[in-house]
Formats: structure tokens, sequence, C-alpha cells
């Protein structure tokens, strides 16, 4: 394993991105020229007071040129409430690399990547990544209506970029589908109907999914069904981050595994949803 | 200013006061990254039992005011696995190692320690007689003067290596129980264990953990377990390993004075990787400022 480290991470810019949502970037050198797809960092913010844990955080984008990585990320308490409040210039305490990656084969030869809400966000490095060992995907976003399809812009650019353009060409049919709860955009429902009508139209030879629980459940079903490899990101209430503190648990066929060293990222059919 | 900061800890020689706090450190590997182990006094390992735990449902841990709860419940592979695993790894640090011993029953804390007993490298045993988070065994053992009593006497017949028992605060009298540790052949007392607690979400009208009640850590415990072990310094004469909220030097310090001979640093290390060798460094840099020669002047120092 490679070496884990604390350093100080700048806030370079934070903002609402729509929907609950905030696209924080951090200039934090080490982790930007370490971190790799599905790995996350574990953040001290300033200014916390009683609330005296860390909290874990999934990358969106890292850019080793600039220092920077980006973070996106939703409120949904006391401490993504004030991650919001942080002002550009305000320092925070940022470990890292933590976790594992994702494990697409080399061999694969088309990849599905299904992501629900903010869950899309890890994926977009796994998607990059698939771009450069030309490995061919489809990308799958849900989202509750079109103001919190983030992450749709990026992996739009991704289709249509430069280099981007080529490799569609040499892959064609690569697409990015989406699904919105309310219809406002692209297919009106959940996005495991849209996976679900990829996978028996396609064959695929990996599946990587990551996003609200009921959402990962059901995705998973259909990878199992059509015996496609799939791997899954879990999210699980952390504290140590390094493996010490057995918090992180989840179930698998092989026992009890830390999602902060075992995972993020867990072989679909090896975990034990509740 | 060189200070001395070396203690000895009922027989167990440490070059500084300070070690981890059972079950925040895995057994160290998991923080080689952030710290060289070889800095600290002593290592003090997660529970062992003389079986594999699965410990309990999750979510196993919830963050309240100025610390957190958990109910992990003692997991861990069992001791043959850690004796495979773990111990020849630690044994390379050159770091002392206190194993923390955990049972169900006074049987299984017995074989454990037989089992310990064949392996040169272990320096000193904490005898887990406090653990909130189990049916069986911890906390209950811990609780009684007369079971105390017992599991000590027993424990102290097998070990040839200092025997460290850590209590529980969850008792009406410390004292009587810190008492009966020490007459039945206690070589040091470790204190405190956590809190029990809980924390409930009005929201959803549900507990933040599964198993509803934990144990509490950080911060909000200080006060209580400096109490704890001022209470206990004045009761026995054996020395103390102190914790239960120590973030930083003077953290340290501060149950130094209230009576204990080392220390332990236990939620710390989940906010900062470091805490422990930023407290060592506390410690010296306190001792340097007011002119203390010798991190032992500081034991049961405080003035009333």
């Amino acid at each position: 394993m490679e070496t884990r480290f604390d350093e100080q991470g700048i806030v370079r810019a934070n903002k609402p991105v729509g929907a609950g949502l905030y696209l924080m970037e951090l200039e934090a050198e080490k982790t930007a020229h370490s971190i790799a797809p599905g790995q996350f960092v574990h953040l001290r913010l300033p200014r916390m007071e009683a609330h005296i844990l860390r909290r874990p955080f999934s990358i969106y984008s890292a850019t080793p040129e600039n220092a920077t990585i980006e973070i996106l990320y939703q409120c949904v308490g006391f401490g993504t409430a004030h991650l919001s409040e942080l002002l550009v210039g305000e320092v925070l305490d940022v470990m890292g690399p933590l976790g594992n990656t994702w494990h697409t084969p080399d061999s694969a030869e088309r990849a599905l990547l299904v992501g629900g809400g903010v869950g899309a966000a890890p994926l977009f490095m796994l998607a990059e990544e698939l771009l450069g060992k030309g490995i061919a995907f489809d990308v799958v976003l849900g989202a509750q209506r079109k103001d919190a399809l983030v992450c749709r812009t990026r992996f739009e650019a991704l289709f249509m970029g430069g280099s981007v353009h080529a490799f569609s060409l040499a892959h064609a049919n690569s697409t990015l589908f989406c699904a919105t709860d309310d219809g406002s955009f692209g297919h009106g429902g959940f996005c495991t109907e849209l996976s679900k009508d990829l996978l028996s139209k396609q064959a695929y030879d990996y599946m990587a999914v990551c996003g609200p629980e009921p959402m990962m459940r059901i995705a998973v079903q259909q990878a199992l069904e059509c015996d496609t490899p799939c791997e899954v990101s879990l999210e699980k209430r952390m504290a140590c981050g390094v493996g010490a503190c057995l918090s992180c648990v989840v179930d698998t066929s092989e026992g009890k595994k830390r999602s902060c060293v075992d995972g993020p990222v867990f072989d679909a059919r090896k975990v034990v949803f509740a | 200013m060189r200070v001395k900061m070396r203690v000895n800890l009922g027989g167990l020689g440490m070059k500084n006061p300070v070690t981890t706090a059972s079950g925040t450190f895995a057994s160290g590997r998991e923080y080689s990254d952030f710290v060289k182990l070889s800095a600290l006094g002593a290592l003090t390992t997660k529970g062992v039992s003389l079986h594999a735990w699965e410990g309990n449902a999750t979510p196993r841990i919830a963050e309240t005011p100025s610390g957190m709860l958990n109910s992990i419940g003692l997991q861990n592979p069992g001791v043959k696995k850690f004796l495979e695993n773990d111990i020849p790894w630690l044994r390379k640090q050159n770091v002392p190692i206190i194993v923390n011993v955990s049972g169900h029953t006074l049987n299984e804390y017995l074989i454990l320690l037989k089992i310990l007993e064949e392996e040169k490298s272990i320096d000193a045993y904490e005898l887990n007689i406090s653990c909130p988070n189990v049916d069986a065994g911890g906390m209950t053992f811990g609780s009684d003067v007369k079971s105390v009593e017992e599991i000590v006497t027993r424990a102290r017949a097998l070990a040839t290596k200092p025997l460290i028992v850590k209590l529980t605060p969850n008792v009406g009298d410390i004292a009587e129980i810190a008492r009966a540790a020490e007459s039945s052949g206690a070589d040091a007392l470790s204190l405190i264990n956590t809190v029990l607690g809980m924390a409930i979400d009005a929201r959803t009208k549900k507990p933040l953990l599964a198993r509803v009640v934990g144990g509490l850590s950080g911060p909000a415990v200080k006060p209580i377990a400096l109490r704890m072990v001022y209470e206990t310094y004045q009761a026995v004469s054996i020395p103390l390993l102190g914790m239960g909220g120590i973030m930083n030097g003077e953290d340290a310090v501060e149950f130094m004075l209230a009576g204990a001979t080392a220390v332990a640093v236990g939620t710390a290390n989940f906010v900062n990787p470091r805490a422990t060798i930023e407290v060592i460094e506390g410690i010296q840099n306190y001792c340097e400022i007011y002119g203390v020669k010798d991190v032992n002047e500081l034991i049961g120092g405080l003035q009333c």
C-alpha cells in the first residue's frame, strides 16, 4: 500500500451547484498527485468545535498539474453544512489517499457505470481512467430532478472532448444516459430502469455502481442476474479512516470488512445488503 | 533542558508516559504511516479474546457533543490470528507491547492468558474487565468487588508479566473496585474505560447506535476521568494509567497531576493520526516551560 499522509489543504473554491450540492476545490498537492479512482480523503475541518470527528469524502477529480482536487458533496448534516460555509483561503487537514480503488480488469471490453445522485462523483475519475486505457463504457446517471444532475456536463464533455472524439469513433455507441425521478431531464424514472434496459441489450464485462443503498441493491441484483462482474462503492459511518477502529464495517460473505481499507469498493457478489 | 521522560508502570518500563488506548490503534500497523511506533512509551493493542468475536451490528458509532459513542463489541479475529499476524510485525517495531485481554467467561480469560504467556515479546497485560459493549463478560466482571477479586487473583496466579487491570467508570465507588484489584495482585490500574451512554435521533425516533447504548469517549468524558483517577490515586498505592479524552500534552499533564503515572491516547487518534506523538511532545514542552526536570515529579502533584 502506498504511504498515507495528513496534509494541509487550502480551499480554492466552494460553491453551491444546485439541489443542496456543493463543489469544493482544494489545493492539496500530495493528494492531487497520489489519489486513485475510488479512493477517498478524510477531512478535519476548522472551527468544528464540539464536533470532533473527521468526515470522509470521495474525490470527484484530481488535477496534479494544479495540485488540486475537487469534492462534490451534499449537505446532509452539521459537518457538510459547516463545510459549505468554508471560505476561499481557509485551511483544513486532508488525510489520504485512503481506501482501495476500482478494479476494472484490463481485459474489459465494455463497462457500465451507474451513479445515483452525488454517487456519480466517485465514478468520474474511473471514467477518465477507462478512457485512458481505451476501454469502452456507457454511463447512467440518475437524480431527483434536472438541477441535481450536476455531474452530467462533465461526463458529456468527457464523451465529446478532443481525444474523446477519436475514442467515440473507435468505440461506437459509447453513450451517457440520464434519468430523473420527475422526468425533468432524460428518462422519467429511476436510473436502474436504464441500467436494466442496457444490460438486456448489451454485453458488459464490468459494472461500477455508486449511489443510495436501495439503488445500489437493485443495480447489483441486475448485474448478478446477467452474471456481469460488478463493484460497488459503499459509505459507512467512519471514525479513524485507516482500519483501526472497526466502526465502518460492511457485512460480506467473507465476514465483516472495513469500508475504509478493505473498501470503499467491494465486489458486489460478496456484499450482504441489509 | 533535557526532561527525564521515563516512567515505570507497575514493572513495565516506558521511555515516556504515553501509550495508546485499547481499540483505537489496532495493533499499530494501521497508524505506522503517521507515527514511528518506537517513539511511543508503549503500545496497547485492541482487545484480544480466545476465539474470534464478530462484534455488534452497525451503526457502531455516533458523534456526540465533544465526543463519540461506540459499540464495536470487541470485534477481533481471536488470539491465534493475533499471534500469527500482529505479534510478529509488532515485535519488530521496538516498542513495549501491552496486550488487552478480553473474555466472556472467567475461563476464557484464563485460557487466553496461558496462551499469551507462551509469547515472550509481550511486555504486559491489560485485563479488560470494563468493556460496556458485550453482553457477557467485560464490564460485568469489573463492576462488582467479589468478581474483580476472583478474576484478578486467578489472572495474577498465571501472569508472569505486569498485570494492568482496566476499570470501568460505570460503578458507584471506583475506590472500592480499585482497592479490590490492588489487594488481588494487580500491578497497575488503567482507567477509565468508556462511559455508558446513548444518542437518539428525534426525527426518526430511533437510537443512533444499532445496539442502542454504547461507550462515550473523547473530551466530553475528561472531567469524569480526571475525577476517577484522582479518587483512585487516593485509594491505592499501585501506579495508574490514566485516560479519557486526552487530546494534547496539557490534557496528559492534568491526568498525571491527578495521579496517573502514564497516560493513554484514544479517541484523539481518530481526529489526528499523530495525536500520540503530539501528546509526548506536549508533555515535554510543558516540563521545559515549567522547569520540571523529571516527568515523575508531576505524578499526583495536584495542589488542592
